[in-house]
C-alpha cells in the first residue's frame, strides 16, 4: 500500500528519514522498548473463572483520585474486582496499591469508565455475569452502587460489553450493553443470544428509562458508540461473536436523538461480515478524516476502511472494504515459539508507542480455552505502523509478547512521562503490566478534554493535531469498543520530529475551537473556547 | 435444544412401545420399559443433532472434514448395532482396511439404546474433541444426562456389557480412521506451504483473508476412501477449454454465471442462500444432508436397523464424494468465476455468495449432493416428498421436494445462482456424486 502525497512524505518526515522515490526502501520503525513490571509494580490480579469466563476480562485505565494518574480496575471473574491506586512518579517505575474502593464485586468480566453524573468525578459501568452495576464515583478512589439511585437496570445476563454516549441535547447519558448466550443452556447453547439493550435518559429526568432492547441480538463481545461518517451523531458499531449466532452478522446502529435505534442495511450499503467478533479499535489511519476500524477475531482479524470515501460532500455508505491483508494486520499465527496454530484475538488499541506519529496496533491474545485448533501458546501483537502505512511485528522485541491466555487490556502512560505502557488482563493467569522504557522515542502531546454540563469528558469530541505539513492526526473520544473494558483520561499523540503543531477540538455539540499552538512534551487541559492550558505533575 | 425438544416430543410417543426382547443370533437384546427412555434409533438421532451443531461449531470442520467424521461415525453406529439385528450383515471386509470389528458375546444380553448411546458418546469425543469449551461442555452434559435417561430401569449387568461394547466399537472404528490420511488437519485445513499452479486459467485467492491465500486441503483427494476404489474413480470429464474469446464455451459459461447474478430472481437468491452451507456458520454441505436425513428419519421413526444402514451408507457416500471431488479439483485447479468475471467481464462484479477458498472445478455441493441422490433414492425410493427445515434458524424459509433428485439438482444450481461455480462443475459434480454413491449402494448391508 501505498500513501498518497503530502501524506507519504508527511510521514517519511515523522519517521525522521528520507525517501525520494516511490520504490525507496521503508524506513524500519523505531522499536519501543517495554519491561515487565508486573511484579514491582504490585499488580497481582487473576481474572478467575470457568466456561462463563472464558470471554471478558477487562481492564479500565482512569484517574479515580484527580492526581491525573491513570489508575487500573482490573475484572477477577469468579473472584472480586481489584482497584488499583496508581502511585507511580513521573518517568519512573511503575508502582500501584491495591485498595478497598467500593468495586470488589464478583462476578465482574468487563469495566468501563463514564461519568454519569456528570460531577467531575469519574464513575465506573461494571459488566458482570449476572446483573451489570452502575458505580457511583465519590472520591478519592471510592464508589457506591448507584443502580436505583440512576434507573439502571442492570438484568441478570452474562453481560459482555457496554457503550456510552450523550445524545443531542441530553443531560444524561445514553448506554448500550451487549449480551452473550443463555449462560443457563447446557447441552445447546447456540443461537441463544439474548438480547443488548440501550438504556437512554428517562424523559425530563437525570436518571435512565427502562432499557429498549436491540433486536436482533446476535452476541456481540464488543461495541462502540463511533461516529463513522462525521455527520455528528454517533452509531452503535455491534461485533459479534459467530459462533453462538444464527442468521446474524456484524451490526451498526443508527441511534438518532428522539427516534427508535434502527439498523444499517444492505440497501444503505451496509454489507454481511460474519466474524467471530471479539474487540474494536478505531482511527484514521489514512488521514482522510474518517476512522478505520479493526475487528479482532480468530485467525484472521479485520481492517476496514470506507469503501468509497466521498468527495463532493455527500454523506458515506457504510460500506467497509477490508484492508487488514494489505496493511499487514492480519495478526493470524503466532510470530514466536513454535506454536504455530491460529491465533485467538481479543482487547485491541491503536496507540502510538514509539511516539513517531504513526499509530500502532497491539493486540492482546489468548486461547478461549483449551482449544486444541488454535494457540495454546500465543503472543500478544504489537504491530508497529511504518511510513508506507503498512504494520510490522515488534512484540517480541519490544519484550511484550506474553503467552498468557490474554483477554482485556489498557494502554495508558501510567507514569506520565509521555510514553505509552500497556496493561493485559489474562485468564486464569497473572495481569501484567510493562514500562515503556524507549530511549529514542519521538515527541508527543497529550490532551485531556473538559467541558461544563452533563457531558464533562466531552465524550464524542474529536482531537485533531496539526503538523507542520498540514497532514491531521485525529482521535474520537469514545467510551466502549477494545474488549470488555476502556480508558478515560489523557488523549496522547505520537509526533516523531515535529517541534510546532497546532491543536483543534471538535466538541460534542459540532462546534469547533481554532487551532491554537501546543508545544511539545507536554500535557494539556482544555475546555471549549479557551486557550489549552499546560498541565505539569507535582 | 430446539431439534433436542422435537426428538424428544416425539421420543415420548414412542415410548410406549419401547419394550420388549429380541433374540438375535447367538446374542440377546433388551429394551427398557421405562416412561421417557429413549429407543435406540431416538438416542441415535439424538446424537447426531448434537453432533451436526458440533459441525458448525468446530473450526476445523470444512465440508471434506465433516464427510469423513461422518462415514466413521456411520459406520460405527451400523457395526454397534449389527450383532444385535436380524437383518444387518457387517461391513467389514466391504470397505477398505475395514477388517474386523468387535464381536458381542454369545448368548449374553445387551441393551440397544445403551449400545448405541455409548458408541456415540465416545465418538463423538474422538471426532469433536477439538471443538471449543461450549461444544466440550455440551458433550460433556449430553454424557451425562443422556447416559441417565437410557440405563434407566436396564440391568447394572446389561448396562455394563451394553457399554463396553460400544465403546469398543467406538474405538475400534477410530482406530480404523486413523491412518486414512484425513485425520490430522491442522491450520483449519490451509496448508503451511503449497506450490500453486501458474496459468490465466488456474486458482488464485479469491480473499483478503491471509489464512486463505493457500487452498482448502489440497490432498485431500489422496485419502483412504471408504468405499469406491480410490479418489481418482468416477473422475470427471475436466472442465471446458479456459479461453477469454467471447465465443468459448468457458466465456459462454462465465457469462451465464454474471447474467445470472445481475438478474437474479428472489427465488433464486433464496435458493442459493439455502444452500450456502457455509463452513462455521452451518452445518455445511454434508451437515444438511444429513439433517435432511434425521428429519425425514423422525418423521418416518425409522426404526434402529433402517437409521443405522441409511447414516452409514449416506456417510460413507459423502465422505467418497469429498475425496473424489477434491482429487479432481487438484487436478484441474481451476479458476473462480470471481476472478475470471473480474478480468474478463465486470471488474466491479461481486458474486451474492462468499467464494469458497480451493479450485472451482467440480463443484463440492454438487458432487456431495449427487451422491446424497444416488444414496437416499436407492434408500427411501423414487418420488419421496419431504420437507426441508434445516436453515430455518438462521432465518430461511423451509423448502419443499419431491424427491432427493430434486433436492440434490437444485443444490447443485444453487452455486450458480450463488455465483460461486460455473455450470460445467455443477452438471459433472452431480454425475461424479451419482457414479461414487454407485458404490455405497453396491455394499451389502442386508441379509
Amino acid at each position: 500500500m501505498r500513501l498518497a502525497s503530502p501524506t507519504f512524505a508527511f510521514l517519511v518526515a515523522l519517521a525522521g528519514t528520507a525517501a525520494s522515490q516511490d520504490t525507496a526502501p521503508v524506513p524500519p520503525p523505531v522499536v519501543p522498548s517495554f519491561v515487565e513490571e508486573t511484579g514491582s509494580a504490585g499488580i497481582d490480579s487473576v481474572f478467575q473463572g470457568g466456561w462463563e469466563y472464558m470471554v471478558g476480562g477487562g481492564g479500565a485505565a482512569f484517574d479515580c483520585n484527580g492526581d491525573r494518574f491513570p489508575d487500573l480496575l482490573l475484572a477477577g471473574g469468579e473472584k472480586p474486582a481489584t482497584l488499583y491506586r496508581n502511585t507511580s512518579t513521573k518517568g519512573g517505575a511503575l508502582a500501584f496499591a491495591a485498595e478497598k474502593s467500593g468495586l470488589e464485586l464478583e462476578g465482574v468480566s468487563g469495566a468501563y469508565p463514564l461519568d454519569v453524573d456528570g460531577d467531575g468525578i469519574m464513575d465506573v459501568a461494571l459488566l458482570r455475569v449476572g446483573e451489570n452495576v452502575l458505580m457511583r464515583g465519590t472520591g478519592d478512589c471510592r464508589f457506591e452502587r448507584a443502580n436505583e439511585a440512576w434507573g439502571f437496570a442492570g438484568g441478570d445476563l452474562w453481560w459482555t460489553s457496554l457503550a456510552a454516549t450523550w445524545e443531542k441535547g441530553a443531560d444524561w447519558p445514553t448506554i448500550a450493553v451487549g449480551s452473550y448466550i443463555d449462560r443457563h443452556e447446557e447441552i445447546s447453547p447456540w443461537g441463544s443470544c439474548t438480547d443488548n439493550w440501550l438504556l437512554r435518559p428517562a424523559a425530563g429526568e437525570r436518571r435512565f428509562a427502562a432499557p429498549a432492547v436491540l433486536k436482533p441480538s446476535f452476541c456481540p463481545l464488543s461495541i462502540l458508540f463511533t461516529d463513522w461518517n462525521r455527520s455528528g451523531t454517533p452509531s452503535l458499531r455491534v461485533s459479534n461473536d459467530r459462533e453462538y449466532y444464527e442468521g446474524g452478522q456484524e451490526q451498526m446502529w443508527k441511534v438518532e436523538p428522539g427516534k427508535d435505534p434502527a439498523l444499517y442495511t444492505a440497501d444503505e450499503g451496509w454489507r454481511f461480515v460474519r466474524i467471530w467478533g471479539m474487540g474494536i479499535a478505531a482511527y484514521d489511519l489514512d488521514f482522510d478524516g474518517y476512522q478505520e476500524y479493526f475487528l479482532t477475531s480468530m485467525a484472521d482479524n479485520r481492517l476496514q476502511k470506507l469503501a468509497n470515501v466521498p468527495t463532493d460532500g455527500t454523506a458515506p455508505k457504510p460500506s467497509y472494504a477490508e484492508t487488514a491483508l494489505a496493511r499487514g494486520v492480519t495478526a493470524h499465527r503466532p510470530y514466536v515459539g513454535d506454536d504455530l496454530r491460529p491465533s485467538t484475538a481479543w482487547h485491541t488499541e491503536f496507540q502510538d508507542v514509539n511516539n513517531d506519529g504513526l499509530v500502532d496496533l497491539f493486540i492482546v491474545k489468548g486461547n478461549v480455552w483449551e482449544m486444541p485448533d488454535f494457540a495454546m501458546k500465543d503472543p500478544n501483537n504489537l504491530l508497529l505502523q511504518q511510513a508506507d502505512g503498512k504494520f510490522v511485528e515488534a512484540g517480541d522485541e519490544a519484550g511484550v509478547a506474553s503467552v498468557e491466555q490474554g483477554r482485556g487490556g489498557a494502554l495508558a502512560d501510567f507514569n506520565l512521562d509521555g510514553l505509552i505502557d500497556i496493561a493485559v488482563v489474562n485468564r486464569n493467569a497473572p495481569a501484567q503490566i510493562w514500562r515503556n522504557t524507549s530511549a529514542d522515542a519521538g515527541g508527543w502531546v497529550q490532551v485531556k478534554l473538559q467541558q461544563p454540563g452533563p457531558n464533562r469528558d466531552a465524550i464524542g469530541a474529536w482531537l485533531e493535531v496539526r503538523c507542520t505539513d498540514g497532514t491531521i492526526l485525529r482521535r474520537e473520544l469514545t467510551v466502549g469498543g477494545g474488549h470488555a473494558g476502556g480508558q478515560l483520561g489523557w488523549s496522547h499523540f505520537g509526533l516523531g520530529k515535529e517541534t510546532d503543531v497546532a491543536l483543534r477540538v471538535v466538541w460534542p455539540d459540532g462546534t469547533a475551537d481554532d487551532w491554537q499552538p501546543l508545544a511539545v512534551n507536554a500535557f494539556y487541559v482544555v475546555e471549549p473556547g479557551k486557550p489549552a492550558t499546560a498541565w505539569t505533575v507535582n | 435444544m430446539r431439534a433436542f425438544h422435537h426428538a424428544m416430543a416425539a421420543l415420548a410417543l414412542l415410548a410406549l412401545l419401547a419394550f420388549g426382547v429380541v433374540a438375535a443370533p447367538g446374542t440377546a437384546s433388551a429394551q427398557g420399559n421405562v416412561e421417557g427412555r429413549p429407543e435406540a434409533q431416538e438416542i441415535l438421532r439424538d446424537w447426531y443433532y448434537l453432533m451436526n451443531e458440533l459441525v458448525r461449531h468446530t473450526p476445523t470442520y470444512s465440508p471434506p472434514v465433516a464427510s469423513r467424521s461422518f462415514g466413521y461415525l456411520g459406520v460405527t453406529a451400523f457395526e454397534a448395532a449389527v450383532g444385535g439385528s436380524d437383518t444387518l450383515v457387517s461391513l467389514v471386509g466391504q470397505l477398505h482396511d475395514l477388517d474386523s470389528v468387535p464381536q458381542r458375546e454369545a448368548g449374553a444380553v445387551y441393551d440397544e439404546t445403551v449400545v448405541i448411546s455409548a458408541a456415540m458418546s465416545d465418538a463423538i469425543v474422538f471426532y469433536f474433541g477439538n471443538t471449543g469449551p461450549t461444544g466440550q461442555r455440551a458433550i460433556q452434559r449430553a454424557q451425562e444426562k443422556w447416559r441417565a435417561r437410557v440405563v434407566d430401569g436396564v440391568p447394572d449387568d446389561v448396562v455394563a456389557r451394553s457399554e463396553a461394547f460400544g465403546k469398543a466399537m467406538a474405538a475400534s472404528i477410530r482406530d480404523w480412521s486413523l491412518d486414512d490420511g484425513g485425520a490430522v488437519v491442522t491450520n483449519m485445513g490451509f496448508p503451511e506451504t503449497w506450490d500453486l499452479p501458474k496459468g490465466d486459467d488456474k486458482w488464485v485467492p479469491t480473499n483478503p483473508i491471509r489464512q486463505q491465500q493457500l487452498p482448502l486441503l489440497p490432498e485431500w483427494g489422496n485419502n483412504r476412501t471408504f468405499a469406491i476404489p480410490s479418489g481418482a474413480t468416477c473422475a470427471t470429464p475436466g472442465n471446458p477449454a479456459f479461453g477469454t474469446a467471447t465465443d468459448t464455451q468457458f466465456y459462454k459459461e462465465a457469462l451465464e454465471v454474471y447474467e445470472t447474478g445481475k438478474a437474479l430472481t428472489p427465488e433464486q437468491a433464496a435458493i442459493a442462500r439455502f444452500w450456502s452451507d457455509d463452513p462455521m456458520l452451518s452445518m455445511t454441505p454434508p451437515g444438511h444432508w444429513v439433517s435432511i436425513a434425521l428429519q425425514v428419519a423422525e418423521r418416518s421413526n425409522l426404526p434402529l436397523d433402517e437409521n443405522v444402514d441409511l447414516l452409514a451408507r449416506m456417510g460413507i457416500a459423502m465422505s467418497d464424494a469429498f475425496v473424489g471431488c477434491w482429487h479432481e479439483k487438484y487436478a484441474y485447479n481451476l479458476i473462480r468465476p470471481i476472478t475470471y468475471i473480474k478480468k474478463n467481464i465486470d471488474p466491479k462484479w461481486e458474486p451474492l455468495l462468499n467464494t469458497p477458498p480451493f479450485p472451482e472445478y467440480p463443484s463440492g455441493h454438487s458432487t456431495v449432493s449427487g451422491s446424497m441422490d444416488a444414496v437416499l433414492t436407492a434408500f427411501f425410493g423414487d418420488n419421496y416428498e419431504f420437507e426441508d427445515h434445516t436453515g430455518s434458524p438462521d432465518g430461511r424459509n423451509p423448502r419443499t421436494f419431491k424427491s432427493f433428485h430434486e433436492a440434490a439438482e437444485e443444490a447443485g444450481i444453487s452455486r450458480l445462482y450463488g455465483g460461486i461455480h460455473f455450470h460445467a462443475a455443477i452438471v459433472d459434480g452431480l454425475e461424479q456424486g451419482r457414479c461414487i454413491g454407485g458404490y455405497t449402494n453396491a455394499l451389502k448391508t442386508r441379509k
